[in-house]
């Protein structure tokens, strides 16, 4: 399936590319041609090797109306917009296949965070460990927090791990009520099995006790 | 006569004017490269990230309390967002002190309208190849390092904000 996608991914755009290419090249050619063969005195003709293309000969036709010319930018600008999108059609693919390829579903494990509220915690880091080893340390602007509060998910880290049991401890640093310094950790032993496995860390207000409270869910 | 003349002024002049170039931008391996992404704390509280300013000029000046010059270039540097931050300029200086106490003690005494970072792991300052302070790196508005400056002199500093106004122009 890869030895069959790859080439399609690879050469289709390219080709496009150069198709489009050559037809721009074949109408800055053909312009020069057509004012040429246009300037030229009746009498003295033109060199039959020198002749006007049919297409030099459109754009003669083409010139004083110039309906041809916008009709032709016209196409032009779709054929960009199509490239474009087919640009993006395979980066997506192409994105995909890396992920499927470096991070495959038996082996996956991936952390999300999500925040709600945020008013007894301001988030300014969070560390996470995987089987006491440091996977990630991540710093979070402004920006991206605002993004959380209005219920933005992030992926925070994407790995492999292998069948069995597992540790995972998190460090969220920020400020806490009161605007103080605050660190507290949260842990998690999960069983990772065939599949992917997928965690998510919560931040959440705890209106009773005024106090921001963390937690891991593991995604079943 | 004259044309032996000519031919040597063009032997000599030559490679003075590739010297020269060396110089300016002697082999900086960044350059025409994509900026290295970076994630830090600012003195004054929050994080900055380099990804974040994409579609804007960012003038990253890496600095330490030891150097004597960095103060100056701040300043000149804080005059330069003061001209230029309507036209999408965003300056950010990297203190790569080994000392952190230091780097605050004169973070604080400085008053400039810029964000002042803390690099404590040097990771961003090596990524970046700081070789000599204080060391100003221009990007341009799709994250490419443009240019480099690896000194500070009232000729870098004119050719500074010739830097400059070209990339905001772009």
């Amino acid at each position: 399936m890869l030895h069959l996608g790859l080439p399609r991914l690879s050469f289709s755009p390219a080709l496009a590319v150069l198709g489009l290419l050559l037809a721009v090249g074949a109408a800055q050619g053909a312009a020069p041609a057509a004012r040429a063969a246009a300037d030229t005195p009746p009498g003295k003709g033109v060199p039959a090797a020198t002749a006007p293309a049919p297409a030099a000969a459109e754009a003669v036709a083409g010139e004083p109306g110039s309906v041809d010319t916008a009709v032709d930018t016209r196409g032009l600008d779709q054929e960009v917009q199509g490239l474009k999108k087919d640009v993006v059609d395979l980066n997506r693919e192409l994105f995909v296949l890396e992920e499927e390829l470096l991070f495959p579903a038996n082996t996956q494990v991936a952390v999300f965070l999500s925040m709600d509220v945020g008013d007894f915690f301001g988030l300014d880091a969070v560390q996470l460990k995987l089987d006491q080893k440091e996977v990630i340390n991540y710093l979070y602007t402004p920006r991206e927090v605002e993004a959380l509060l209005k219920g933005g998910v992030q992926r925070l880290y994407l790995g492999n791990l292998k069948v069995g049991r597992h540790e995972l401890v998190a460090f969220f640093t920020g400020k806490g009520p009161n605007d103080r310094d605050y660190r507290r950790g949260a842990s998690l032993r999960f069983e990772k099995g065939i599949g992917a496995k997928y965690l998510e860390l919560k931040i959440n207000d705890r209106q009773r006790k005024q106090q921001p409270e963390f937690e891991i869910k593991d995604w079943e | 006569m004259l044309t032996s003349a000519l031919w040597w002024q063009c032997v000599i002049a030559v490679p003075l004017g590739v010297g020269s170039l060396a110089l300016a931008q002697p082999g900086y391996g960044l350059l025409g490269q994509s900026a290295p992404e970076f994630a830090l704390h600012a003195v004054a509280g929050g994080n900055v990230r380099l990804s974040e300013h994409r579609g804007e000029v960012v003038v990253i000046s890496f600095w330490s309390s030891r150097c004597t010059p960095c103060r100056t270039q701040l300043a000149a540097l804080d005059r330069s967002l003061t001209t230029y931050r309507s036209a999408g300029l965003q300056i950010y200086g990297i203190n790569v002190d080994d000392d952190q106490t230091r780097a605050l003690e004169f973070a604080h005494g400085e008053s400039v309208a810029f964000a002042l970072l803390l690099d404590p792991e040097k990771d961003v300052s090596r990524r970046y190849q700081v070789d000599n302070l204080p060391m100003t790196v221009l990007v341009d508005r799709g994250g490419i390092v443009r240019y480099v400056l690896r000194d500070y002199s009232d000729k870098s500093q004119e050719l500074y904000l010739k830097q400059l106004r070209a990339l905001l122009n772009e």
